[in-house]
């Protein structure tokens, strides 16, 4: 009897176990589907708030008495405190305080409860879609993550425009990075997350600069190393894209296509381990570039605005950045490419105070505050008028940056990229050690980047 | 002279099992004391010395530094969850140790196959629901989740109970006491060891926790977050340059509350094996 009463509950509580154990399973379906189920429902207050505060906007001249400013609408509109939850980067905090300060400021009449949270551009899609409900409602992102954010309902459409004309006041290119199928999800905030070189000029001159070969050969003499993050997709890509190997995001949003194994890879491949072979080109990932630049190590590298400042610091007068220079691959020479890169604010449609937030994100993104972004940490503006102060167009890194834009382009690429291409810049850069053959080496990364997604 | 060679032979062996275990906390630990803010791969030894970055993590918060704040938000939810749960854990093994009652057998290999599912399972859940009741991003519900729990994990403390002889509570049940009397009076002070183990180790999971803390806190506001969250953060790739010695410092500071703890609780824990009640 005992054991009968023993064995039900055992399996009773196996049961619950099971259940249990799909409970976490089953709850987090529904938390992942979330937001695409109820993205039609959420977006519609959220397309109306918008609209309905439009609509006067565009009968304005007909209805001057009724107010010509969406603004003074949405003001009107507003009844109570507007909460809103703002995410910008751990370095844009204080900057980002500043600002929230003076958009209080500018609209006396409304009570706002607005708190600022830290969440890195780099890391906000994967914050944002744990639980796009609780997500803030003006955030900060870059670029490259606007695909998954749209899919996943995440973005407010901007379809109103309250005080500055977003599209055309900012440059074509961040404009783009900032829309999906046409439509534009995003304010652009930044210009700069692109990379290009740095290097020392008491060592390199001018048109030393403008070939890697001959860089290498300067540097040898000078006892000094060149760093580039070989190992590293985003990085590597610049030698096979300047080749002219394509490397694209499939329309699925998701796979990719890829000809670095086609005509001329094994040249692009020969000329990277041809480069890596003198140990003047090294492979360095970029937290050991800050230390090896501060040690003097290092007199060039391939690295974007974030450090700058390490490299002003070390080299002082001789800070020099310029485009990134060409490579011999299988007797001609190439133009390195390079990915370009926006940072971008975005509106949660699921905010409760869309407007504010629409409002809000036009504050932090407008030319003043780009300009005020370039004067406290260097970050190049996306905004036109701001982009071409004189003190941008002076900024080494920046007209660096700009010189590059011409080869670079917008970074769109699946998740399967990233580890084959990793091994790919790994086995290169450390010479080839198991004296693979090389196109056997691409196909295989190739067959990795364009692996189906499950 | 065999005899000297296995001698040396153990020592080298532990002497090498030393080095390296305490290796990367002796690195964590000179690091702490660096000049250079940044990761230096070069040196072992940091080459300029300062206390700087213990000054910067006490003294001078800024928006990404609140050690402060991060150390009294994961101080007090550690207190609260240890005294919940310590108290649960002690419960439930009196109850499971000591009592009689029907089902009590099936109880305890229910709550035994329960305890073994790994929490992590049903983390999600816990979310939703916790923020169904707006408890997310709130120190309230971090301790909620840390200490509902903790009465399943009563094997252990139930196994000490079990050694403490039924005659001395059968003995003060003749004398009139109750329950609540043999289990104060009688048990409690017996089972310091045990106390000692529970304490220490409900304090432990809150102390270190980084999973549900992160889970919870995910508004981002840097002075709700606990250590744990708070050092994460330092070593984003856009700080880790400006940081990495002042989370070293953060993290030899996290490990003297448990350390005080320790040595504290130590006595009881000596005492506690030492000290007998039934005497041959």
């Amino acid at each position: 009897m005992k054991k009968k009463v023993l064995a039900t509950l055992l399996a009773t509580a196996m049961t619950v176990g099971c259940l249990t154990g799909c409970g976490g399973g089953a709850a987090e379906t529904p938390a992942a589907e979330a937001p695409a189920a109820e993205a039609p429902a959420a977006e519609e207050p959220a397309a109306e708030a918008p609209a309905a505060e439009e609509a006067p906007a565009v009968e304005a001249p007909a209805t001057a008495a009724e107010g010509t400013d969406p603004v003074a609408n949405l003001i009107a509109a507003t009844t109570g405190t507007v909460t809103l939850k703002v995410w910008a980067s751990e370095e844009d905090q204080d900057l980002t305080t500043k600002l929230l300060d003076e958009f209080k400021a500018a609209y006396p009449d409304v009570t706002f409860d607005i708190t600022l949270g830290a969440e890195s551009e780099s890391t906000a899609k994967d914050t944002v879609l744990t639980d796009v409900e609780a997500a803030a409602d003006v955030y900060a992102f870059a670029d490259d993550q606007i695909n998954d954010l749209v899919n996943a309902g995440a973005l407010q459409e901007v379809v109103a425009n309250y005080t500055f004309d977003v599209v055309n006041e900012n440059a074509t290119g961040a404009v783009e990075a900032a829309a999906v199928d046409g439509k534009v999800y995003a304010y652009p905030m930044t210009a700069d997350n692109g990379y290009f070189m740095f290097y020392d000029s008491s060592v390199f001159s001018e048109s030393d600069v403008q070939s890697l070969e001959k860089m290498v050969e300067v540097a040898d003499a000078a006892g000094k190393k060149i760093a580039m993050d070989i190992s590293n997709g985003w990085y590597i890509y610049a030698f096979f894209q300047g080749a002219g190997l394509e490397l694209n995001l499939n329309d699925d949003g998701l796979t990719n296509t890829c000809t670095w194994n086609g005509p001329g890879g094994t040249d692009v491949a020969q000329a990277i381990l041809d480069l890596t072979a003198s140990n003047v080109l090294v492979d360095m990932s970029d937290e050991d570039m800050a230390t090896q630049i501060a040690e003097g190590n290092v007199a060039a590298c391939v690295n974007g605005t974030w450090r700058a400042e390490t490299a002003a610091e070390a080299w002082g007068d001789n800070y020099a950045a310029t485009k990134l220079p060409t490579f011999k691959a299988g007797g001609k020479d190439y133009q390195m490419s390079s990915y370009s890169g926006y940072k971008l604010v975005g509106v949660n449609p699921h905010s409760a105070n869309v407007g504010w937030a629409m409002l809000l994100a036009e504050f932090l993104t407008n030319e003043a505050a780009q300009t005020a972004r370039f004067e406290a940490r260097g970050l190049g503006p996306a905004n036109l008028a701001a982009a071409s102060s004189d003190a941008v167009l002076a900024n080494p890194a920046i007209s660096a940056l700009a010189a590059q834009a011409a080869y670079a382009t917008p970074q769109r690429v699946g998740g399967n990229f990233w580890s084959p291409a990793e091994t790919l810049g790994q086995i290169l850069a450390s010479g080839n050690p198991d004296g693979t053959d090389l196109q056997e080496l691409l196909d295989t990364t190739v067959e990795g980047i364009t692996a189906p997604v499950e | 002279m065999k005899k000297t060679i296995n001698f040396i032979l153990r020592h080298v062996v532990l002497l090498l099992l030393a080095v390296v275990w305490l290796i990367p906390i002796l690195w964590l630990f000179v690091t702490s004391f660096s000049g250079y803010k940044g990761i230096n791969t070069s040196h072992f030894f940091p080459e300029t010395w300062t206390l700087d970055n213990y000054a910067q993590l006490f003294l001078r918060s800024d928006s990404i530094v609140q050690y402060n704040k991060w150390f009294l938000n994961t101080l007090v939810i550690a207190i609260f969850t240890c005294l919940i749960s310590t108290i649960l854990v002690l419960m439930v093994s009196y109850t499971m140790s000591k009592l009689r009652f029907p089902g009590r057998k099936s109880l305890m290999s229910f709550s035994i196959i329960l305890n073994m599912f790994p929490g992590v399972l049903s983390m999600i859940a816990i979310y939703f629901i916790l923020k169904t009741f707006n408890l997310t991003n709130s120190h309230i519900g971090m301790i909620i989740v840390y200490s509902a729990g903790a009465g399943l994990g009563f094997l252990i403390c139930k196994g000490f109970m079990d050694t403490i002889s039924i005659s001395l509570s059968e003995a003060a049940r003749l004398e009139g006491a109750s329950e609540a009397k043999i289990f104060w009076k009688i048990i409690i002070p017996l089972s310091k060891p045990i106390i000692v183990y529970t304490v220490i180790s409900s304090f432990l999971v809150p102390w270190g926790d980084f999973v549900f803390a992160k889970l919870m806190l995910n508004f981002g506001i840097a002075t709700d977050w606990t250590v744990a969250i708070g050092l994460f953060n330092m070593l984003g790739k856009s700080m880790i340059n400006k940081y990495f010695s002042v989370f070293c410092a953060g993290g030899v500071v996290i490990s003297v509350p448990i350390s005080i703890l320790f040595l504290i609780m130590q006595k009881f824990y000596v005492e506690g094996i030492t000290g007998g009640s039934v005497k041959g």
